[in-house]
């Protein structure tokens, strides 16, 4: 029983990040994406550098995403960042911020960092990417430090044996 | 029955519980937290100071906070939805364990600052009832039992000391360190070792300092640092309850007869003694006590005098920095620049006491010290260009990498009195409550313009260190701001009974056997972190509870 209800638990929690999110184009569907799409998307934009480290910080947004002391405030706005996002990349190039090539995407984030949402929203999925990238190794992303060593930076001891979830 | 029942283990509660306990007397202590040992405690950044995992998440606990302006109009903030916290560590040994142990003691004039300073329009300024002299004593008790080292050094503002000097040396310092104090010497400042509550050597059964470059607001792995866990309630047999959040003290119209506290889970438990003692940080005391009134006290406990939670008050002062780079240094400066987990410790008291086109002024202190390791936190200040634009790509790659290899931020905080005022004070609402189905505390807030323009005389003096250090990107922000670790009053002390709550011995005037030990009780604040202040007054209330125990057998 307490298996099955951690399953669910887990389930829940997963699918809140890998939901479909529904982009309208005026009053019409006009497409689906889903947050960590947008988000993988976004980290590789935002700092390439971390994947020239070996460091994977999307699958991160995971713990983000089910983490009870981020609030759910700000796991909606994160949600309907992805969908602003996508729905500014619909008005200019007619396709999803996933499927558009590399200096569109830049396009993009360009114009949406100079509104108010958009530069919220961009410096958040920021400090998720660098919590990934240069948190405690134990968090999954940091591979072998590589963050701390591009850094210098030596971390503090002694280091956390388990991640705070 | 109990001997005495403690609420809160931090640096109000602990001196007292090893005090109590280690005279032979049945002591117990209700703790909000959890416990922790200090192979418990790590440097994780994301877990520590993101997460916050020693303080209660806000959508279970939070305060109403009111910002007042000078008018008397307020800004309500929800805390929840703000995200404005006022909670510093809820675990044994409290924030104590959290805090970076900058220890200073107050000065001689600061228990008297209205007679010497006169008083100033708005405020309510009074003299304490007891002086340096009557604290003198359990200062240096602090330092031997406690743990303080330091080095000490003449300057014009050294307050008397019993004992020469401190018991511990001073922790290593790093190699830029001298580069202050050259600069000192040739603006003619007079700088001090900072005092640290944190051992550099092995002592009193506790590891001496490993530098591990975390030091402030995360826990101490090596028990160097003087928290009251570590240094007291580890070497005492008083009961700790853990997960116990005292939500009412009851009481007939001489004594507390009884405090009542919920589990997490909602359970209610209840603890009987002769003598109670509240130190739950300054907030939460004022809280308790107001959610407490009954029919002997319809106003909140011990609050005939109609002062409970008022005069609240907090650290005032500011920030400032400037940055070390390596354009400037030679190879040898830059090395002795990176050395990381060793300290800045300096301090500058030159200015507790000033003179200002003619007026004498109440200054304060300025600790300097390099900018928190904390690497995520110096990451995200660096993610906007000089024109407010988000950066990404190459260019972060670029600027992160030559400011944190390259570069190094010297910070300074001013401390200086905050003035008591008839804004500034604690009360409890009367719709929202917390987890708990207890009513949440208000915190009503008003920074006096005599406090900024203290710190901003304080912040350009020190802004001068920087500039003879060749700094760059020099700037400071003294603000309104109340840094919610640095807060004290709500239950001052005094002689009138109808003007204060607490006696000379922080007993409360309206009950028999109802003391409060944490920073609640002071008047004023002095141009300090509290920390040693709180210690060395509860070392003195131990004294006093002591005697009444005895004469009780």
């Amino acid at each position: 029983m307490i298996v099955n209800l951690r399953f669910r638990r887990t389930f829940l929690k997963a699918g809140f990040l890998s939901s479909a999110v529904f982009l309208m184009d005026g009053c019409s569907l006009f497409g689906i994406t889903t947050p960590i799409d947008t988000i993988s998307v976004m980290h590789k934009d935002l700092f390439p550098e971390a994947r020239h480290l070996g460091i994977t910080t999307n699958s991160y947004m995971y713990i983000v995403f089910s983490h009870p002391r981020i609030s759910e405030k700000d796991k909606i706005f994160l949600k309907n960042g992805v969908k602003w996002l996508n729905e500014e990349a619909l008005k200019m190039y007619k396709r999803t911020y996933t499927k558009l090539s590399s200096p569109q995407r830049q396009k993009v984030l360009e114009y949406v960092t100079q509104i108010e949402w958009g530069d919220s929203f961009v410096y958040d999925v920021m400090n998720y990417m660098f919590e990934a990238m240069l948190g405690d190794p134990v968090y999954g992303g940091n591979n072998h430090e590589a963050g701390w060593k591009w850094l210098n930076f030596q971390g503090g001891q002694p280091r956390p044996k388990k991640a705070f979830l | 029955m109990y001997d005495v029942c403690i609420i809160g283990s931090g640096a109000g509660g602990s001196p007292i519980a090893y005090e109590l306990a280690n005279a032979g007397f049945n002591v117990v202590v209700l703790e909000k937290g959890e416990n922790y040992t200090e192979s418990d405690f790590n440097k994780d950044e994301i877990g520590v100071t993101r997460r916050d995992m020693f303080t209660p998440p806000l959508n279970e606990q939070k305060h109403i906070i009111n910002e007042y302006k000078a008018d008397g109009t307020f800004t309500r903030y929800d805390g929840e939805k703000s995200g404005w916290n006022f909670w510093n560590g809820s675990l044994v040994g409290g924030s104590s364990n959290l805090m970076s142990g900058y220890f200073h003691r107050l000065k001689p004039n600061d228990f008297k600052l209205k007679s010497v300073y006169g008083e100033i329009k708005g405020a309510n300024v009074v003299d304490w009832p007891i002086s340096y002299e009557d604290l003198e004593p359990y200062y240096d008790k602090v330092e031997k039992v406690v743990g303080v080292s330091g080095k000490i050094v003449k300057h014009k503002q050294q307050e008397p000391r019993s004992s020469a000097g401190f018991p511990y040396p001073e922790l290593q310092t790093n190699g830029a360190t001298k580069w202050f104090d050259v600069a000192c010497k040739e603006l003619n400042y007079e700088f001090i070792p900072t005092p640290r509550a944190i051992l550099s050597q092995n002592a009193l059964g506790r590891n001496g300092c490993y530098y591990s470059n975390f030091c402030g607001s995360y826990g101490c792995a090596s028990g160097a640092k003087g928290s009251g866990r570590a240094a007291l309630l580890q070497k005492c047999n008083a009961k700790i309850i853990t997960d116990a959040f005292v939500y009412k003290l009851e009481s007939n119209d001489k004594k507390v007869t009884r405090a009542y506290y919920y589990t997490s889970h909602g359970i209610r438990h209840s603890v009987q003694a002769k003598i109670f003692v509240l130190s739950a940080q300054a907030i939460e005391s004022s809280r308790l006590l107001l959610n407490s009134k009954n029919k002997y006290f319809p106003n909140g406990l011990a609050n005939s005098s109609g002062e409970l939670g008022k005069n609240l008050i907090f650290s005032a002062g500011g920030t400032g920095s400037g940055r070390f780079v390596f354009e400037k240094l030679t190879q040898k400066q830059q090395e002795e620049l990176m050395q990381v987990g060793l300290f800045f410790n300096r301090s500058l008291q030159e200015w507790y006491d000033y003179k200002d086109k003619g007026k004498k002024y109440k200054g304060g202190t300025v600790d300097f010290l390099f900018e928190h390791q904390n690497l995520i936190s110096r990451v995200m200040r660096e993610v906007y260009n000089e024109n407010g634009n988000l950066l990404w790509g190459d260019a972060l790659k670029d600027k992160l990498h030559k400011r944190l290899t390259t570069s190094r931020m010297l910070t300074f905080e001013v401390f200086n009195d905050w003035l008591p005022t008839d804004k500034c004070f604690v009360g409890v609402d009367e719709k929202v409550k917390d987890k708990y189905g207890v009513h949440v505390g208000v915190i009503n807030l008003y920074g006096h313009p005599h406090d900024l323009e203290v710190g901003e005389y304080l912040a350009k003096k020190s802004v001068k260190v920087l500039e003879k250090l060749g700094c760059e990107e020099i700037s400071y922000d003294i603000s309104a701001a109340p840094p919610p670790n640095l807060v004290a009053g709500g239950c001052r002390f005094g002689i009138d009974a109808t003007k204060s709550v607490l006696d000379k011995n922080c007993k409360a005037h309206d009950l028999d056997n109802l003391y409060v030990s944490d920073a609640s009780f002071m008047p004023t604040g002095g141009s300090v972190p509290y920390t040693w202040t709180i210690y060395a007054n509860s070392f003195r209330i131990a004294d006093v509870i002591k005697i009444s125990l005895k004469e009780k057998l």
